[in-house]
């Protein structure tokens, strides 16, 4: 077992030579890392944090944000080993088919493999999260003693569940670094660097080959690592930054010759209070509300969109979790007693919830980062999110709630009050789910991705990029099991590179 | 010890019953909110709450531009003629004809009628 290297006490001007440098030690490099233990190959793990947090470190990811609103850069994410696991929920929940889908109806969609291509990966991704067992959608029958789904009948808007993250001591959910630094520690050919801060991506000469990494920490001490392969997992927001950043060979930085980096910014916008509904027995089973234990996992339920229904309706993704009691209004009292009594069904027990959403946004190459001139304390320059959400992603949104709404009375079990309309309702009090992605996005295409089906970078030998950085369309799952069957996808590709 | 259960007690009892019925029957009656006449009486005798149905209408009229109130009664009238209102209601959702009313997901014939007695205020 060796320890963690810290960067700081390297001598000034070493020179490292790995097979494979690693760049950000969050869940995607820790689990390439780990994925690659016991391999010939010699693997350099470099993290920009430490153990724990430290300001001066999250400072780094000072920058700023124009348009629409979103958390400060510095404070959607973590900069210490295990990256944002740090301060994740530990929501996980795979993609399904469609999201791989080209759709014509929606622009820039379309991945260069379809679902089955990272399957076979699920199931380690689902264990690096302590997931529990891959139950997902089976939950609904084996709770069937606990309570009933909810019967909303045919319609396009179905129960499917979460897991969860969880660790030892019943703490929820995983953070990366704590629990897999003595894993790191115990690989043998891997040197994991702290404090090591990725500050240039050098090419060659003839711009097809990353040379070498320009590393610095905060006390001041510079080395380099010339690695066969670089992998970029430092999150989508500072892998786009590093890559616009190393311009000092082509103006437009690293894997930019078709100004593509940095745009496609995406994340899961939280609106609040987005919709009430109503059961008008008042029963709700208790996995809708609550994390509810099940064979070793922790599931909840949550509806969405199906993927039948968001096809023929040309409707991207979402999910609703039923949330706290709510309370009505005269007039929600009024609807609610008039609409059952056409219903002919009791509503005297009538019980009010409001719900919780996520949205899938459409992808947007102008939703984007650029460089600022302003610089930060390693010379970095800091970026800008220009940041926008198209009206039509709310409308398409609220039409899935909509559809909720109908199925629900259909099904003469309740109904459902849209609570937002104009844009300025859903931008008010929206709150994002730190998912952020996008902005290497990966296509066959060099003109249309970042990367490519393997996740390296377009016109470059050796470089790669893991992460929901690539994701060329998001879903409204949460990315990080996803990422990681990514992840483990790459390991395998890059074992076969190495060897 | 004198007879109590006579015909004549009977009969007094039993005209007493019925005149104690109507009087109770007509004083809710008249305790009852009046309203007055409109065209759409007859569609708005199958609400069963005015009050909160006019609140629910006034909601859906402020969504909807052109609510043209003789037409909407004349084809309610032609459809409730054909089916009961959770008829006309579950037909409605089955077949996505939806109305809101303040963001509630309504369905449209019951909507429309909550419209009409905003109308008939």
């Amino acid at each position: 077992m060796s320890a963690f290297i810290d960067a700081r006490s390297v001598p000034e001007g070493t020179l490292l030579r790995p097979d494979l440098a690693i760049v950000g030690g969050g869940p995607a490099g820790i689990s390439l890392a780990l994925a690659l233990a016991n391999t010939p190959l010699h693997i350099v793990l470099l993290e920009s944090g430490g153990m724990n947090f430290d300001a001066k470190t999250q400072a780094l990811y000072g920058g700023s944000v124009v348009a629409a609103p979103f958390p400060t850069l510095d404070a959607s994410r973590l900069r210490f080993l295990g990256g944002s696991t740090n301060h994740w929920g530990g929501w996980c929940r795979p993609l399904d088919e469609i999201d791989f889908e080209e759709r014509s109806w929606l622009p820039h969609s379309g991945w260069p493999f379809r679902r089955k291509a990272i399957e076979h990966y699920f199931a380690r991704a689902q264990s690096l999260c302590e997931a529990g067992p891959w139950l997902y959608d089976e939950a609904g029958k084996a709770l069937l003693s606990v309570g009933p789904v909810l019967a909303l009948g045919q319609g396009g808007v179905v129960t499917r569940w979460f897991q969860f993250s969880k660790t030892r001591d019943g703490v929820l959910p995983t953070h990366f670094g704590e629990r897999y630094a003595d894993d790191l520690k115990r690989v043998r050919n891997l040197s994991t660097y702290l404090h090591a801060n990725v500050t240039r991506l050098g090419l060659d000469a003839s711009a097809r080959t990353i040379d070498e990494l320009d590393v610095a920490t905060l006390s001041g001490r510079k080395f380099k690592v010339k690695p066969k392969i670089a992998v970029l997992a430092m999150g989508a927001i500072e892998t786009a930054r590093l890559m616009l950043a190393s311009n000092n060979v082509m103006a437009s930085g690293v894997g930019n010759a078709n100004d593509l980096v940095g745009r496609y910014f995406a994340d899961h916008p939280i609106p609040r209070d987005t919709a009430t509904l109503v059961l008008f027995d008042g029963k709700l089973a208790p996995f809708y509300q609550n994390n509810t234990g099940l064979r070793g996992a922790i599931v909840r339920a949550g509806m969405f969109p199906s993927e039948n229904y968001r096809r023929s309706n040309a409707v991207m993704d979402s999910s609703v979790t039923i949330e706290d009691k709510a309370a009505l209004d005269d007039l929600g009292h009024a609807a609610v007693a008039a609409t059952a009594a056409a219903l002919a069904v009791d509503s005297g027990n009538a019980t009010a919830f409001s719900l919780g959403c996520g949205m899938e946004v459409a992808p947007d190459p102008d939703r984007r980062f650029t460089l600022e001139q302003e610089r930060d304390v390693l010379g970095m320059p800091k970026l800008k999110l220009h940041m926008r959400i198209a009206e039509s992603d709310f409308v398409n949104f609220r039409a899935t709630l909509k559809e909720l709404g109908r199925q629900l009375l259909a099904a003469r079990i309740g109904m459902l009050r849209l609570n937002l309309k104009e844009r300025g309702q859903w931008l008010e009090g929206l709150d994002w789910g730190n998912h952020h992605m996008g902005t290497a996005r990966m296509h066959d295409d060099p003109k249309q991705g970042v990367v490519d089906a393997n996740l390296q970078v377009h016109g470059l030998a050796n470089l790669f990029v893991a992460g929901s950085a690539v994701f060329p369309t998001y879903g409204a799952a949460n990315p990080t099991v996803n990422l990681l069957a990514l992840t483990l996808r790459l390991a395998d590709h890059l074992k076969a590179v190495l060897r | 010890m004198k007879e109590l259960l006579t015909r004549r007690n009977i009969v007094i009892g039993a005209g007493s019953a019925v005149v104690l019925t109507a009087a109770a029957y007509e004083g809710v009656h008249l305790l009852r909110k009046r309203y007055a006449p409109s065209p759409y009486d007859d569609l708005l005798a199958r609400l069963d709450n005015r009050d909160a149905d006019t609140q629910i209408g006034e909601a859906v009229l402020a969504d909807v531009d052109d609510f043209e109130a003789k037409l909407v009664a004349a084809q309610l009238r032609a459809r409730l003629e054909r089916e009961s209102l959770t008829q006309a209601t579950l037909h409605d959702v089955r077949d996505g004809h939806m109305l809101e009313a303040g963001g509630w997901v309504l369905p449209e014939t019951l909507a429309l009628l909550c419209a009409l007695a905003a109308k008939a205020q």
